[in-house]
C-alpha cells in the first residue's frame, strides 16, 4: 500500500482552474474523505488520482513513484462510481470479473475471487443476473463488488450512496464501515454529505474551491474548525452565526449584540488577548447543541418561531433580536411557539470568527 | 365510458386499406406470379389467375448451381447464378466495410477533441444530400482514368462503402453518444486500454445501431443500379444491373425475368429478418443511475 502524495497538483479545463496548485497527503491505510460543496474540486481531485484526468501541473507519487503520466491500469487503483456504471451486456459475474479477465488470469483463480467477494456482499444469489434485473441498492453492490475483486491498493469511491434513498444509505454506511475496518487498503472517500463524512472519515478533508479548508479527525474538525466555511459545513443543523462585537468590563471579556451579551470562556478570551490587530467586531458561532434549557453558564433569551419535531431530538427555529438561531433540544421538552425562555449556553463551545478573514480565532 | 371502447370505422377507412395494401403487395404478387408461369401463358390473352405453376423459370436463372440436369435448358446462361455471386460479395464486403470503418469515425467524432470536429461531422451529413446521380460521372471518369478500378468488383465495393458510409457514421454517432461515458471510465480503470473499452464494452451496446446501419447498407448495396450499370463490365455484374441488360431488343424473357426479381429480393428479406433481431431497445438499460 503506497502513501499517496499530491505535490502542487493543478487542473485547468481551458481557462477555468478548477484546482489551484494543491498539496495533499493520504497515508498508508487510512480512509480519506473528501467532501466538500459541489464544485468544490474534489471530485475532479478523485478522477486526477485515478487518472481518468490529466494534471495540468505538479506530481502525484505513489510512495517515491510519479504516478501522473501513468494510465488508470497502471496505477493499482479500484474506483466504485457515483452512478455504478455497471457493464449492461454482462451478467453480475462477468461484470466482477472484467478486470481479472483483462488480466488473463486463470479461470479458476477468478471463479473463486467472484464468489468470494460476492459472498461477503451478500450478492451470490445475483451473479447470473443483468444489471438492469436489479434494485438501485445491489446495483451499488456490484459496483462496489467489482472494485474488491480487483484486489488493487487503493481503493476510490466517488459519492457511492448519493443515488440511494436515506434508508438504504445508512444501511449501506456501515457496511461501508464495517468493509473499512475489514480491508486494509488506502480508501479515498468523495461526498457532499457531511454525515457520511464524519461517520466514515478517519480522516477528513474539507475542500472549498479547490483548496483545502482543513483536514484532520471528524471530531477535531467539528469541535475546533479553522473557518466559518467548515463550521457552517461539519455538523447538522448547522452553526449559528451572529454578528457581534467585543466589550470589557471589570476585565472580563464580553461579547455584546442585539438581544445578547455573553461572556467568553477564559481560554477565549486570552486567545483575543493575544491578538494585536485590535478586534473589536466579531461573528459568534454556536451550535444548536450547545444550547439548552438548563439554567447553567450564560443566559440567552430566545423567541421560538417554529419548532421542528425529529424524534427524539428536535430542532427550534428561534429569533435573537432579528437574528435566527437554531436550537437542538431532547424533544421532551415541549416549547410552546412564540414563547420566550431564558436557554443556557456552553460557553466553552462558543467560537468567535474573524469577519474579515472568516478564519476562527 | 364510450370514448374507452374501439371506434367503429367507417367503411371508407377499410376501403383506403385495401386499396393501400393492394397498392403495395399487388406488383409483387405479379411478379411471383409472372415467376411461375410459362411464357406461353404469360403472352396468352387468356391468361387467368387459374395456370399450372412450374419453377422452369427459377431453373433456367440458377442453372449453374442446379445438382441436376433440367430438361427444358438446352444451354445454360450462366449470366445470371455470376450475378448473384457477384451481388452477395459487393453487398456483405461493403457492408462489412462500412460498418468497421463506420463505427471507429464515429466514435473517435464523438468522443475526442480535435479541431475540425463539428466540420466533419457536419460534412457527412452534406455529403448524403448529393443525389448519387450527380456522382455518377465524376465516380466512372475516376474510377476507370485514374484508379483504374472500373469493371472490378473491388471498385464497386469502394463506390458503395463511399456512399454509404456518411449516413452511417451519423447514424452510429447517435448510438455511441448514448453510451453512457463512465462505462468507458469504469472499463479504464478495470485495466482495458482503448481499443478493449472500444470492442468489449462500446460495440457489444451498440449493437442495435450496427444493425439498423447493415440493413440500411446491405440493402442499398444490393438494390444499387446506377453506380453499378456505370462500373461493372460483362463479368462484375450485379443483380440489378444483368435484369436491366437482359431486356434486349431481340428478346425478353418475361418469366426468367420476374423469377430472378423474386430471388433479388430474397437476400434481403433474410438479411433484415437476422438483422433487425439485434435490434433491442433499451440495451444500456441498467447500466447508470437515471
Amino acid at each position: 500500500m503506497p502513501r499517496i502524495v499530491f505535490d502542487k497538483v493543478e487542473k485547468s479545463f481551458g481557462s477555468v482552474n478548477v484546482l489551484p496548485p494543491l498539496d495533499l497527503t493520504f497515508e498508508t491505510g487510512e480512509f480519506t474523505v473528501l467532501v466538500g460543496p459541489s464544485g468544490c474540486g474534489k471530485s475532479t481531485t478523485l478522477r486526477i488520482l485515478a487518472g481518468l484526468e490529466t494534471v495540468s501541473g505538479g506530481e502525484i507519487y505513489f510512495d517515491d513513484r510519479p504516478i501522473s503520466k501513468l494510465e488508470p491500469k497502471q496505477r493499482d487503483i479500484a474506483m466504485v462510481f457515483q452512478d455504478y456504471a455497471l457493464y449492461p451486456h454482462m451478467n453480475i459475474a462477468q461484470n466482477m470479473s472484467f478486470a481479472l479477465r483483462l488480466g488473463k488470469r486463470p479461470k479458476s483463480e477468478i471463479t473463486a475471487k467472484v464468489n468470494e467477494v460476492a459472498e461477503t456482499l451478500n450478492i451470490r444469489h445475483l451473479l447470473d443476473r443483468k444489471p438492469a434485473e436489479l434494485s438501485g441498492g445491489q446495483r451499488q453492490r456490484v459496483a462496489m463488488g467489482r472494485a474488491l475483486t480487483r484486489d488493487a491498493s487503493t481503493f476510490l469511491f466517488d459519492e457511492p450512496l448519493s443515488n440511494l434513498d436515506a434508508k438504504l444509505r445508512a444501511k449501506m454506511r456501515t457496511e461501508l464501515a464495517e468493509m473499512r475496518e475489514a480491508l486494509d487498503k488506502n480508501m479515498v472517500y468523495v461526498t457532499h454529505d457531511q454525515v457520511e463524512a464524519m461517520t466514515l472519515g478517519e480522516r477528513i478533508v474539507v475542500m472549498k474551491d479547490g483548496v483545502v479548508q482543513q483536514q484532520g479527525s471528524p471530531e477535531e474538525l467539528f469541535k475546533r474548525p479553522v473557518n466559518m466555511f467548515v463550521a457552517g459545513f461539519l455538523g447538522s443543523p448547522t452553526t449559528n452565526f451572529i454578528a457581534g462585537h467585543l466589550t470589557e468590563a471589570d476585565g472580563a471579556l464580553r461579547v455584546q449584540g442585539t438581544g445578547f451579551d455573553l461572556p467568553l470562556a477564559p481560554e477565549l478570551a486570552a486567545r483575543v488577548r493575544d491578538r494585536s490587530d485590535g478586534l473589536r467586531d466579531v461573528v459568534v458561532g454556536i451550535r444548536p447543541s450547545s444550547i439548552g434549557l438548563e439554567p447553567t453558564g450564560a443566559q440567552l433569551e430566545l423567541t421560538t418561531k417554529v419548532s421542528e419535531y425529529l424524534g427524539s431530538q428536535s430542532v427550534l427555529v428561534t429569533h435573537c433580536g432579528d437574528q435566527e438561531i437554531l436550537v437542538e433540544l431532547e424533544s421532551s421538552d415541549r416549547i410552546q411557539t412564540g414563547s420566550t425562555l431564558s436557554y443556557g449556553v456552553n460557553l466553552s463551545e462558543l467560537m468567535l470568527f474573524d469577519p474579515k478573514t472568516e478564519q476562527r480565532i | 365510458m364510450s370514448t374507452l371502447q374501439p371506434k367503429r370505422q367507417s367503411p371508407a377507412f377499410y376501403a383506403l386499406l385495401v386499396a393501400l395494401i393492394v397498392m403495395s403487395v399487388g406488383p409483387i404478387m405479379l411478379m411471383f406470379t409472372t415467376s411461375l408461369r410459362l411464357n406461353v401463358d404469360i403472352m396468352s390473352d387468356s391468361s387467368s389467375l387459374f395456370f399450372m405453376p412450374t419453377i422452369r423459370n427459377y431453373e433456367t436463372a440458377l442453372c449453374d448451381f442446379l445438382w441436376y440436369e433440367a430438361a427444358h435448358i438446352d444451354y445454360c446462361d450462366k449470366t445470371f447464378g455470376r450475378a448473384l455471386i457477384n451481388s452477395l460479395i459487393v453487398a456483405t464486403v461493403s457492408t462489412f466495410l462500412t460498418l468497421t470503418i463506420g463505427c471507429m469515425a464515429a466514435y473517435a467524432l464523438v468522443r475526442f477533441r480535435f479541431m475540425g470536429r463539428d466540420t466533419v461531422s457536419m460534412t457527412t451529413l452534406l455529403m448524403r444530400m448529393v443525389p448519387p446521380a450527380v456522382l455518377l460521372v465524376p465516380v466512372f471518369g475516376i474510377w476507370s482514368f485514374q484508379f483504374g478500378i472500373d469493371g472490378t468488383l473491388a471498385g464497386l465495393v469502394l463506390a458503395y462503402v463511399a456512399l454509404n458510409l456518411p449516413f452511417v457514421i451519423w447514424i452510429l454517432q447517435s448510438f455511441i453518444s448514448q453510451v453512457p461515458i463512465q462505462l468507458e471510465e469504469a472499463a479504464r480503470m478495470d485495466g482495458a486500454g482503448p481499443f478493449q473499452v472500444f470492442f468489449l464494452v462500446v460495440l457489444p451496446l451498440i449493437k442495435p445501431g450496427l444493425a439498423a446501419a447493415s440493413i440500411f447498407t446491405f440493402r442499398i448495396a444490393w438494390n444499387e443500379f446506377l453506380i453499378g450499370n456505370a462500373l461493372a463490365d460483362r463479368d462484375s455484374r450485379t443483380v440489378p444491373v444483368t435484369i436491366v441488360n437482359s431486356i434486349t431488343e431481340f428478346n425478353l424473357d418475361w418469366g426468367v425475368v420476374m423469377a430472378t426479381g423474386m430471388l433479388l429480393a430474397v437476400p434481403p428479406i433474410l438479411f433484415t429478418f437476422v438483422a433487425s433481431r439485434q435490434i433491442i431497445t433499451g440495451m444500456t438499460a441498467g447500466a447508470v443511475k437515471g
